[in-house]
């Protein structure tokens, strides 16, 4: 393609510089020795090693991890199992519509709407056991609601793009459904349900919403441990907890592309 | 329909047993939405037209009063507050989704005229902070903006901001902030049609039109129609019920809707009136999926 | 099969959340730096071996929504303010006390044992008392100006850039105070003139918006505001670190006087430990260790030899009974609450 106009090139470097300059400026001050102000003051590791040592930090960071990943499988599978269900079968063409529409709901509607309506459900569902308190089992619940429909979708594009020779192939060759299920489809799908777990994982680590109206004491998060902490006033051990998580984020991302590279290969 | 046979993909089976199967693999997922997704935002609905009791309870009587004071009856007598709030919130979330679409259109171009290895760089560094924690990027910007630096000096001497303080809370910080969170939520999209441009029909329209910007609505925006039109509503809808950023970069001073939905779950504890607020933005939601349908694009998010 | 698999993972993450629920625990709901935690949770173990968790809110009616989403049976100890009493006693959201577990009662000092919410403190004890005022910088405002809230609400007399606090009730009451209304006013056409104020204070270039007492007083600290309005004892602490900068004080129209008590969530999953907690603070140096730590005025009259003699004098700290008359108790105003609720909506969305 032809090289790109001056004028749109400084735009387009000038935007860049425009996202990044905030998480720059984090990262920069996470080695800051000044506890608070501006100035700099010389470079340390200080703050991180404090993140360390913090309990609360780490057990925050387990609880993360383990709703993401909890959250991921369940949903991964279930959301994997609806793109089957609607890619695979013929379906009346209102059917199929309104299948659509309530997979694309919980992707469109912003996202504060589907918290409240789980805090109303949560509340009296709460009458009848007391499994649903605020907390971790909550958070589990709202994360599959709306990964669901996000991994659907992506195993759902998938599907298409692989139509339906391969299996009108396979049946030719006398297969039963079960094999073509395990040894035909699977395999095929396989790049689309790792892309739309992926997708699923990234975006339970970094809900906010959802987990600020259903978490309770014991099962705070990352991303709510940052709120609640620069509410009150910025320190620098949040810098460093935020830079870590961006290159961890960094790290996700590049691997996440490595790893969908390759599958695309076969 | 009689329940003949027929062949579906290759299979020879029924419409019944298809059915069937079709069920099983669709009902754990659909029961699971069904469950914590429709039921949950149906007893929303309703909660939108209960009462609440002295000290927050939810009281269960029919009354339209939440609705009322929305539109902005209330004891006080009638002030458009609220109504100006959802009103504030589509036009930031409007404002948001234009610049954004200005800013990604360069972008796209830029990265689309990298050879094809550094590309894949240039991508990785838009998804990064797509990628990256909301809260963190809303917060990041209270560096930025503290007095200290140069951007709240220039502020403090045009007179916006008192001298000395941040340049949050403000318009301008939320602006910003809005901004740097759903710039990629255009760019990505915008930029899968921009790679697949083609440049012939964009150079015949050079040689047809003079001016550059009947070249760019004439050959190039037709073209990139669908990622556009999926930046868009992939920008809009959120933002227009994004609580984060007005929340932190806008305090009090310049709330939008999904704040103060927040605040009615939070120390205001009124959960109807929070529930028919949030039926407010639903409707603008589905009103801008309709305006959005109306162009004939079909929603292909992902 | 895959019906099996859904079932097992669904059991995993019920015994991850049960899996992690001590016995020998203790779980304080409490506003923010209002205590030396590390401390005294550290004692509170080596005293009686159970280990404190502590959470944090910024004011009363944050408090109380967490409760009323499902919190009464996550915390042991909440630490609400007199007025709300009455909200959380007819929700059923707090438990009487059982005053045989809390020898150290004792200790409260007279007129705390018997206050209108709760004669007899059947369910809730005194922990601490204080005012609402303003902290300010000396080297931007003048000690003249601060002596009226006018330099918050006149636009003539702003003179930096401030924090409002955070706090439905404290904010009304200041607002209605300045207009020379009462502070507990539930006249909707006075609350009305109180929310227009503070919304069209709230536009002015000087007003920052609303921020928790904490935060507004650390903002103050820093630097980067001139004024805010805290808490007492926030404002005594930092005073200390820089008196020569740092000022505070209860302008003339008035303003609020708060007690806070401890008390025990309904359905508490340690209610003993919670009772030996309130033991615990009621010591009487314990109790001193308390306001001395946090700068606010105790309300345990076996702890006054104990605490700092400079304290004592201090008038931001405890009013002499001359500043005692600008203080305003704030009550519960029952049905009326719903229509202050509402003000303070249009206050903070306008």
């Amino acid at each position: 393609m032809k090289a790109a106009h001056p004028v749109i090139k400084s735009l387009a470097l000038g935007t860049m510089g425009f996202l990044y300059l905030p998480l720059f400026g984090v990262a920069v001050y996470s080695v800051n020795k000044a506890e608070k102000g501006l100035l700099w003051k010389g470079f340390t590791l200080d703050w991180y090693l404090q993140l360390f040592s913090n309990e609360w930090i780490l057990s925050t960071a387990l609880n993360t991890l383990a709703l993401a990943v909890v959250s991921t499988l369940i949903a991964t599978v279930l959301g994997t199992l609806v793109a089957i269900g609607i890619n695979r079968f013929p379906w009346s063409k209102k059917a199929n519509s309104m299948l659509d529409i309530m997979l694309h709901i919980p992707v469109v509607t912003p996202d504060i709407i589907m918290a409240g309506a789980l805090v109303v459900a949560f509340g009296l569902l709460r009458v009848l056991s007391n499994v649903f308190e605020p907390g971790m089992f909550d958070m589990i619940i709202a994360h599959i609601t709306f990964q669901i429909a996000f991994v659907a979708l992506v195993v759902r594009s998938r599907l298409m793009s692989i139509g339906h020779d391969v299996e009108e192939a396979a049946r030719d060759l006398f297969a039963t459904n079960w094999y073509v299920l395990r040894r035909v489809m699977i395999p095929l799908m396989l790049p689309g349900v790792v892309a739309g777990a992926m997708l699923a994982f990234t975006l339970s680590l970094d809900d906010f919403v959802l987990s600020f109206f259903t978490a309770g004491p014991d099962s705070q998060t990352l991303p709510l441990y940052i709120y609640a902490a620069v509410r009150k006033g910025v320190t620098p051990e949040i810098h460093a907890l935020s830079t870590l998580v961006v290159l961890i984020t960094v790290v996700l991302v590049v691997g996440a592309e490595r790893m969908s590279r390759k599958k695309e290969a076969c | 329909m009689p329940n003949r046979l027929f062949i579906w993909r290759g299979e020879l089976t029924t419409r019944g047993s298809l059915t069937k199967r079709g069920l099983s693999f669709l009902s754990s997922g659909m029961l699971w939405l069904a469950l914590f997704l429709i039921v949950p935002t149906l007893v929303f609905m309703a909660l939108s037209f209960a009462d609440r009791g002295e000290y927050g309870e939810i009281i269960w009587k029919f009354t339209v009063e939440n609705y009322q004071r929305l539109m902005g009856y209330s004891v006080f007598g009638w002030t458009p507050d609220y109504l100006y709030i959802l009103w504030r919130s589509v036009v930031v979330a409007g404002l948001t989704t234009l610049i954004s679409v200005l800013l990604s259109y360069p972008l796209s171009f830029f990265i689309a005229s990298r050879p094809p290895r550094s590309r894949y760089l240039w991508l990785t560094l838009v998804i990064v902070p797509f990628w990256t924690n909301m809260v963190i990027r809303a917060y990041a910007w209270f560096l930025i903006l503290a007095p200290e630096l140069p951007f709240a000096k220039v502020a403090a001497f045009l007179g916006l901001v008192p001298s000395g303080s941040a340049l949050y809370p403000s318009p301008i910080a939320v602006y910003l902030g809005m901004v740097s969170m759903f710039l990629p939520f255009v760019t990505l999209p915008l930029y899968s049609s921009v790679e697949r441009l083609d440049w012939s029909l964009v150079e015949a329209a050079q040689d047809l039109y003079s001016s550059r910007t009947r070249v760019f609505f004439k050959a190039i925006l037709p073209q990139t129609l669908p990622g556009l039109s999926v930046g868009v509503v992939l920008t809009f809808v959120p933002a227009m019920g994004t609580f984060i950023v007005p929340d932190l970069l806008g305090g009090a001073k310049y709330m939008l809707v999904g704040n103060l939905i927040q605040q009615q779950f939070g120390a205001s504890r009124d959960w109807p009136f929070g529930a028919a607020v949030s039926m407010a933005l639903m409707i603008l939601t589905m009103i801008s999926l309709q305006l959005y349908r109306r162009r004939g694009e079909e929603i292909e998010l992902l | 099969m895959r019906n099996a698999l859904l079932v097992v993972m669904l059991l995993l993450t019920v015994f991850i959340r049960t899996g992690f629920a001590e016995d020998k625990e203790l779980k304080i709901f409490i506003w923010s730096e209002y205590m030396d935690e590390k401390k005294f949770s550290a004692d509170f173990k080596a005293a009686t071996g159970i280990k404190v968790k502590i959470d944090i809110y910024e004011n009363n009616e944050e408090m109380i929504a967490k409760l009323q989403a499902g919190g009464i049976n996550q915390y042991d100890i909440i630490v609400p303010s007199d007025y709300v009493l009455p909200a959380l006693i007819s929700q059923k959201l707090i438990q009487p006390l059982d005053h045989s577990k809390i020898p150290n009662l004792k200790n409260v000092e007279e007129k705390f044992q018997h206050i209108p919410y709760d004669p007899g403190n059947k369910y809730a004890v005194p922990w601490q008392w204080g005012s609402v005022g303003l902290f300010y910088r000396k080297d931007k405002v003048s000690p003249e100006a601060v002596k009226s809230w006018s330099v918050l609400f006149d636009p003539k007399k702003q003179g930096g850039s401030f924090w409002f606090m955070d706090s439905v009730r404290d904010t009304m009451s200041i607002a209605l105070l300045y207009l020379g209304y009462d502070a507990n006013s539930a006249n909707p056409q006075e609350l009305k003139k109180a929310a227009e104020l503070l919304a069209a204070t709230k536009k002015t270039r000087y007003c920052q918006g609303f921020k928790t007492g904490v935060g507004g007083k650390n903002d103050v600290t820093a630097g980067r505001a001139a004024l805010a309005v805290v808490y007492n004892g926030d404002a005594m602490r930092d005073i200390n670190t820089d008196p020569k900068n740092l000022g505070f004080i209860i302008p003339r129209e008035g303003s609020t006087l708060f007690v806070d008590l401890m008390a025990i969530p309904a359905k508490a999953p340690h209610p003993d430990a919670a009772h030996k907690w309130i033991n615990f603070i009621l010591d009487p140096k314990r109790g001193a260790m308390l306001s001395n730590y946090n700068r606010y005025a105790t309300p345990n009259h076996a702890s006054l030899p104990y605490i700092i003699p400079k304290d004592l004098k201090n008038d931001g700290i405890y009013p002499t009974p001359d500043s005692m008359k600008r203080l305003h108790s704030t009550k519960d105003l029952g049905k009326a609450s719903r229509i202050l609720d509402e003000a303070w909506t249009r206050v903070k969305s306008d």
